[in-house]
């Protein structure tokens, strides 16, 4: 790989830690996470993780550098959120469940029309003059990683969640892919949050996951009496044991996810 | 009393020269014939020809490329005068690529089970019925076999298939990839077709002098009499011609009044 030089300018402008968007969790984390991290948030449902994705965007210290790529939610649900929050629109966001939902879907679902229906003369005429297959097969685990490669020096990146690949793509290669995004993450320092379900995961490859990442954060729901109550553990901080804790957090209008008590792990 | 006239099955004249002639008028309509041959020995044409054929006589066609693309086939027959481009352009005879129709079934994958099989004869039956396909080919069927695993489901599949083109009247060629074509040889790839087809006609080579000649045999036709001699074919400019083989030097290990 090519040597990035870095200018003084930029060195100065971005510092040595970016912020999460959550402003009490930077300050418990002794400003923010360093760049060049890559973190990686296991979650569990309905404890506030893809509103805490999002909002690890809104820093958008370069927005045409930032990119949030949701792999459950649509154009329109996370432009809401963003605006209802007043973060920014500019950056870049795409969509893989929609563009799966509008490629592979669309097509198993005229297939199964065809082979329960039958063919109708229209589609038999266009059938005859159908001369060759569509044959793309898109391959939404290698787009993604090049996109997030493409990405400029201290870029800011959300892939949520890989939950949508690791059901779709062998382990080994969503593997390689997180390696070659935390290669690419530390060197142009980058940041980078991934999030990937807890629920059902392999416990082998959850292992290995959490040795690539720099940083580990556990997503947690639980009920207390009639309420919830939802937190978020640092459970890895490379080179940074002290920054480990528990952050019972809420989510308010005004700041969306906020902690509201922090407990040091021992 | 007086005799009671013969019960003869309404024909499909094939139109290739020669052939009609073996088969005492033509294919028994609704016949599911294996046209199985080795590489080489004319069954694309033939099958090609076939079509024309009807399709010069105003019927209705069809033709499933398994083997090459829809393009290199009709890029290969024009150099035939008797074909001509209009007749798929006009839709007289429907050339379908087997690849594209696996891809709008969601066919895409290795091998097929029960419902994939019956999904694909429906789909076959489907365009047969829709266009009123009476001459039908499949080029080859020993390719779509390929990608069924079990010998029961392969009969199964050839079984509903020809019973529901027979009812449609649409008589069917089979072609079938096969590695010999002598005495001893399997004249299908699994087996099965040859058990299950009406009609069974075997294409290939004999050396003679030196040169590969092609033959063509009908061994076996439901319906009809026929003759089950070898014909030598010559694909030419006009079509298929078959004539009969002189029986002397037909195979080269024999010997021969002009090898002796």
């Amino acid at each position: 790989m090519a040597d990035i030089t870095f200018s003084s300018e930029d060195e100065e402008f971005f510092g040595k830690v970016g912020g999460f968007g959550v402003p009490k969790f930077d300050a418990v984390m002794g400003g923010g996470v360093p760049r060049g991290f890559m973190i990686v948030a296991f979650t569990q449902t309905g404890s506030g993780s893809e509103l805490f994705a999002k909002q690890f965007t809104s820093p958008a210290e370069e927005p045409e550098n930032t990119i949030l790529i949701s792999t459950n939610e649509a154009q329109q649900e996370i432009i809401r959120v963003y605006e209802k929050y007043g973060w920014p629109l500019d950056i870049g966001v795409r969509t893989v469940g929609e563009e799966y939902n509008a490629s592979v879907l669309e097509r198993d679902l005229l297939a199964s029309r065809y082979r329960l229906e039958g063919f109708q003369l229209p589609d038999i005429q266009r059938l005859a003059q159908t001369r060759f297959v569509d044959t793309e097969n898109r391959d939404f685990l290698t787009e993604v990683t090049n996109e997030v490669m493409a990405l400029d020096p201290y870029f800011r990146a959300v892939v949520d969640s890989m939950d949508f690949f690791v059901q779709r793509e062998d382990p080994s290669r969503v593997i390689s892919m997180m390696r070659m995004l935390q290669a690419h993450t530390q060197m142009v320092r980058g940041l980078l949050l991934v999030t990937i379900s807890s629920d059902g995961l392999p416990p082998g490859l959850r292992q290995e996951v959490a040795g690539i990442a720099d940083m580990v954060l556990e997503f947690k729901v639980r009920t207390i009496g009639t309420d919830f109550e939802t937190s978020m553990t640092v459970t890895k901080f490379r080179n940074a044991p002290e920054n480990l804790r528990i952050l019972v957090f809420r989510v308010t209008p005004e700041e969306c996810i906020t902690p509201e008590t922090v407990e040091r792990i021992a | 009393m007086m005799p009671s006239s013969v019960y003869t099955r309404d024909r499909c004249v094939t139109g290739i020269h020669g052939l009609d002639e073996i088969l005492r008028g033509g294919i028994p309509y609704g016949s599911t014939v294996l046209a199985a041959g080795t590489c080489g020995s004319g069954k694309t044409t033939l099958a090609m020809e076939f079509l024309v054929r009807g399709a010069l006589a105003g019927e209705a066609c069809a033709h499933f490329t398994a083997t090459e693309p829809s393009v290199k086939l009709l890029e290969n027959i024009r150099q035939y005068s008797f074909f001509d481009m209009n007749m798929v352009d006009t839709g007289l005879i429907n050339v379908f690529d087997v690849d594209v129709l696996y891809s709008w079934l969601g066919l895409d994958k290795a091998t097929f089970d029960l419902d994939d099989v019956h999904a694909l004869i429906k789909a076959i039956v489907d365009i047969v019925n829709t266009i009123g396909v009476t001459r039908l080919v499949i080029d080859s069927v020993t390719t779509l076999c390929y990608k069924i695993k079990s010998e029961q489901l392969i009969r199964d599949f050839l079984f509903t298939l020809g019973k529901k083109l027979a009812t449609l009247g649409c008589t069917t060629v089979l072609i079938s990839e096969i590695t010999s074509a002598t005495e001893n040889a399997h004249w299908s790839s699994f087996g099965v077709e040859e058990a299950i087809a009406d009609g069974i006609i075997v294409m290939g080579d004999v050396e003679r002098m030196g040169h590969l000649l092609r033959f063509l045999q009908v061994v076996k036709m439901r319906g009809t009499p026929h003759s089950r001699a070898k014909h030598s074919i010559e694909l030419t400019q006009l079509g298929v011609m078959l004539t009969p083989m002189l029986k002397w030097g037909a195979v080269s290990d024999q010997k021969t009044r002009w090898g002796a």
